[in-house]
């Protein structure tokens, strides 16, 4: 059967939307977060086939699934966020929990674990993180003993303990990373196995409608046929090969988070009349606490979509990627909440409207599947490479790029993407040289430069290609001046952020920095951006009405 | 038996607003949905269809996009769309909008029970439904809440003023349906979303039914809208309050105020 199109997706999402509207209400989520609760008969109709089954979504087809690409997939997350992010996150676990056998399980253990699932509408949590193995699953204790009879090996034995486990306490199947004979493997345990118990729930921040909870493993017993892929030591490339992929699906979390709280505070501004008038035509309050978010919201979501469209091609890896849709998504998210609180002031701080729960629930997606400093790491890694590799060329060259685009696009921004994208470079080449890269802050903050650049590039392309982004409710026009807005403010940070850590260790004189990075030229683009921005407010407003 | 149910996308007027000025919509990132009421004439028909087996089909007539709502009536369990879409079509006013379906109903030919949502949310005329059958030379009866057939005959539940009609006929007939104030859509499900993939949509251009040109879109449209504009706020009321007395006292001096009586 065909892909699922664009129409098919799109009514998906209406069905889910509607599904929600009829189903939770703020009160409902309000109450299920004073209880601290997880709504299993939600979670239950959300997989009923005849209601909703979301999670066939990521079944692959010939077990009864929808084998749900990469971009419906992001799309229901960020969609579901909207709703609630713990409702969000314990469906997630289950497309998180059945990655290790969707990556390696045999034909046959995709046979029997993915109709049960499918058909038997069976919750599943993912058991990788340890006391001590949260992003450095090397570190991991838990231990699978293999069991032997007649010299062939019939079953492990698995013993050990995991925290904070997304649906720990209440899923029915558990893919559990354990380190075998053979190195670190991925196991299949069922709920109910003779010394497999689950902690209580934790007492958490946010996501309160998501279960939480460790899990403890005395020499519980699973057959051989439960490890996945029937060969040990695979464990953490299973793992790996799909952190583009989940990473991204926390990305449309911090997507969903963050918008739902910018137009819920937007909404409420345009009733909320100050001085003589409604909060949301006065340009301070725009410009500080509104219109900046909804831009960076704007432009994550064009480079999720991206990324989405190029695993469908690649269908894995773009660990990095993944990780920049992540960081810059989440992070967006969760200050476009944090001042959605800000925006409603007394009424955004009170359980009573729900930008206080989103912006506790949001908080998360910078924690969970890799903090933002772990991400952080990685992108600086992975591109660190990539600089050593092109001998400093590897954004030169994307400038390069996009100073040909600006010739024949010149309203996408993309002369400031390009600028931003040269001072990256020089930023690169001197901490390489100066050995900068031994400060492991220096570091960090480049993963975020980096971050900066490619999601300032991807927003200025995809605007120069007049996508309109999936999703998005704004037209070109309006995504054009969001992406002049970004590829400025960008490209301003990389050079000023850059030139901080490089003159904060010193040794370097910084008159000529200045000139290297080409502060001056990326200032002289600064025209125009005010402008830009009131342009994106009186768009906004006159897309969220009251 | 075969039932042809007429379906229209509309901008979802809970979120439109009029511009004030101009007294035009602000259309600008308003989504499109299927009107409510043939949506709500759809699940009437898909219960027929649920006890009789009988085919059911959706007919639009809108620009392309308008294929969203004849996937979503598909993915609810309707058996084929056809969509009218051509930019001859264009500027249609009830009136070339009914003789326009009523051509594609003849093309169809085979049909017993016709069903139309009483009026689209964002003309609100009630119009077309009854036009189509006159086009067609078929009774109607408008304004139900309940159709149901055997195939033989029909038997509805009309609203009138104050009550309820049951009333009986023969097929064919064109029956209106009117949604009830507390009416919840149903939606798909994820899998019936998929599965709609695969049924069949027709595209029709005017070239394809037999139509006199003339009569279709603007050309064909007797109606000319003189103005739009959004109605004047009523000023807030007066508060009277105190005894009976009291009450009626101050109200017989503002009638006099205001020059009411003398």
């Amino acid at each position: 059967m065909a892909k699922n199109d664009l129409i098919t997706r799109n009514l998906m999402l209406d069905s889910l939307k509607q599904y929600a509207k009829n189903r939770i209400s703020h009160e409902f989520l309000r109450q299920q977060d004073a209880k601290n609760e997880i709504p299993l008969d939600i979670l239950k109709e959300m997989y009923d086939h005849d209601i909703l089954g979301v999670h066939l979504l990521l079944i692959p087809e010939e077990y009864g699934g929808l084998s749900g690409q990469t971009t419906e997939i992001y799309r229901v997350c960020e969609q579901l966020a909207r709703i609630d992010l713990g409702i969000a996150t314990g469906v997630f676990a289950t497309f998180l929990g059945s990655d290790p056998l969707n990556v390696g399980g045999t034909a046959e253990q995709k046979a029997k674990w993915f109709k049960k699932i499918a058909q038997e509408n069976k919750l599943v949590a993912y058991g990788a993180t340890e006391a001590d193995a949260g992003s450095d699953l090397v570190s991991l204790r838990t231990r699978a003993d293999r069991v032997e009879k007649d010299g062939k090996i019939v079953g492990y034995k698995i013993t050990g303990s995991k925290m904070w486990i997304s649906n720990g306490g209440v899923a029915d199947i558990y893919t559990v990373l354990a380190l075998a004979p053979g190195g670190p493997s991925w196991f299949i345990v069922e709920k109910g196995t003779p010394g497999f118990t689950q902690d209580a729930h934790e007492d958490k921040h946010g996501i309160r409608l998501s279960n939480t909870a460790g899990l403890a493993f005395d020499e519980v017993y699973v057959p051989a046929e439960n490890l996945i892929g029937l060969e040990e030591g695979k464990g953490l490339l299973q793992a790996q090969a799909v952190f583009g992929y989940t990473r991204l699906m926390v990305a449309a979390f911090g997507l969903g988070g963050g918008e739902e709280a910018v137009e819920t505070a937007l909404k409420y501004a345009q009733q909320r009349i100050q001085a003589g008038g409604p909060l949301s035509e006065k340009q301070g309050f725009m410009l500080k606490l509104i219109t900046p978010h909804y831009t960076r919201l704007e432009a994550a979501r064009a480079y999720i979509d991206w990324t989405a469209k190029q695993l469908e091609v690649n269908n894995h890896g773009l660990a990095t990627e993944g990780a920049i849709a992540k960081l810059y998504a989440t992070e967006s998210g969760n200050k476009a909440a944090e001042d959605a609180i800000q925006a409603m002031g007394g009424f955004g701080y009170t359980k009573e409207f729900a930008v206080e729960k989103i912006k506790r629930d949001v908080k998360i997606t910078c924690i969970y599947e890799g903090t933002s400093e772990v991400l952080e790491m990685t992108i600086f890694r992975g591109r660190w490479q990539e600089h050593l590799k092109s001998r400093g060329q590897y954004y030169i060259k994307q400038a390069e790029e996009l100073d040909a685009i600006h010739l024949q696009h010149p309203d996408v921004g993309a002369d400031s993407a390009a600028l931003g994208m040269r001072a990256l470079a020089h930023i690169l080449e001197d901490c390489r040289v100066q050995k900068l890269t031994r400060h492991q802050y220096i570091t960090f903050m480049l993963g975020d430069l980096i971050c900066e650049a490619e999601v300032a590039a991807v927003f200025a392309k995809q605007c120069a290609a007049g996508i309109v982004t999936e999703g998005s409710r704004l037209d070109l026009n309006s995504l054009k001046m969001m992406s002049r807005v970004t590829a400025r403010l960008s490209a301003f940070k990389i050079a000023t952020e850059g030139m901080r850590l490089i003159l904060g260790v010193g040794g370097v004189a910084a008159a000529e920095l200045l000139q290297a990075v080409n502060l001056t030229a990326i200032n002289e683009k600064m025209a125009g951006l005010i402008e830009d921005q009131d342009g994106v407010s009186a768009k906004l407003r006159e897309i969220f009405k009251a | 038996m075969n039932i042809i149910v007429c379906i229209k996308q509309v901008p979802d007027s809970a979120q439109v607003k009029i511009d004030p000025q101009t007294g035009s919509l602000i259309r600008a990132g308003v989504p499109s949905i299927l009107n409510p009421h043939d949506h709500f004439a759809l699940e009437k028909a898909l219960a027929i269809k649920a006890r009789t087996g009988a085919k059911v089909t959706v007919l639009s007539m809108g620009p392309d996009q308008a294929i969203a709502v004849l996937r979503l009536a598909l993915a609810l369990g309707a058996d084929e769309g056809v969509l009218l879409s051509d930019p001859t079509f264009a500027g249609a006013d009830t009136w070339a909008t009914a003789y326009t379906l009523a051509h594609a109903v003849k093309k169809i030919a085979t049909y017993d029970l016709i069903l139309c949502g009483q009026m689209a949310i964002d003309g609100d005329t009630a119009q077309t439904g009854p036009e189509m059958a006159y086009h067609l030379n078929i009774p109607q009866i408008t304004f139900c809440e309940s159709v149901d057939s055997d195939g033989q005959q029909v038997i509805v539940k009309k609203l009138i003023e104050g009550g309820h009609q049951i009333m009986e006929a023969d097929l064919p007939v064109l029956i209106t349906m009117t949604m009830p104030i507390d009416y919840a859509p149903k939606y798909p499900s994820f899998l019936a979303a998929h599965q709609a993939q695969e049924k069949p949509i027709s595209i029709w251009k005017a070239g394809d039914l037999e139509a006199d040109s003339h009569k279709l879109g603007l050309e064909g449209s007797p109606t000319r809208v003189s103005r739009i504009f959004p109605p004047a706020g009523r000023a807030k009321g007066e508060m009277i309050t105190g005894t009976a007395e009291e009450m009626a006292a101050k109200f017989v001096e503002i009638l006099k105020k205001e020059s009411f009586i003398k």
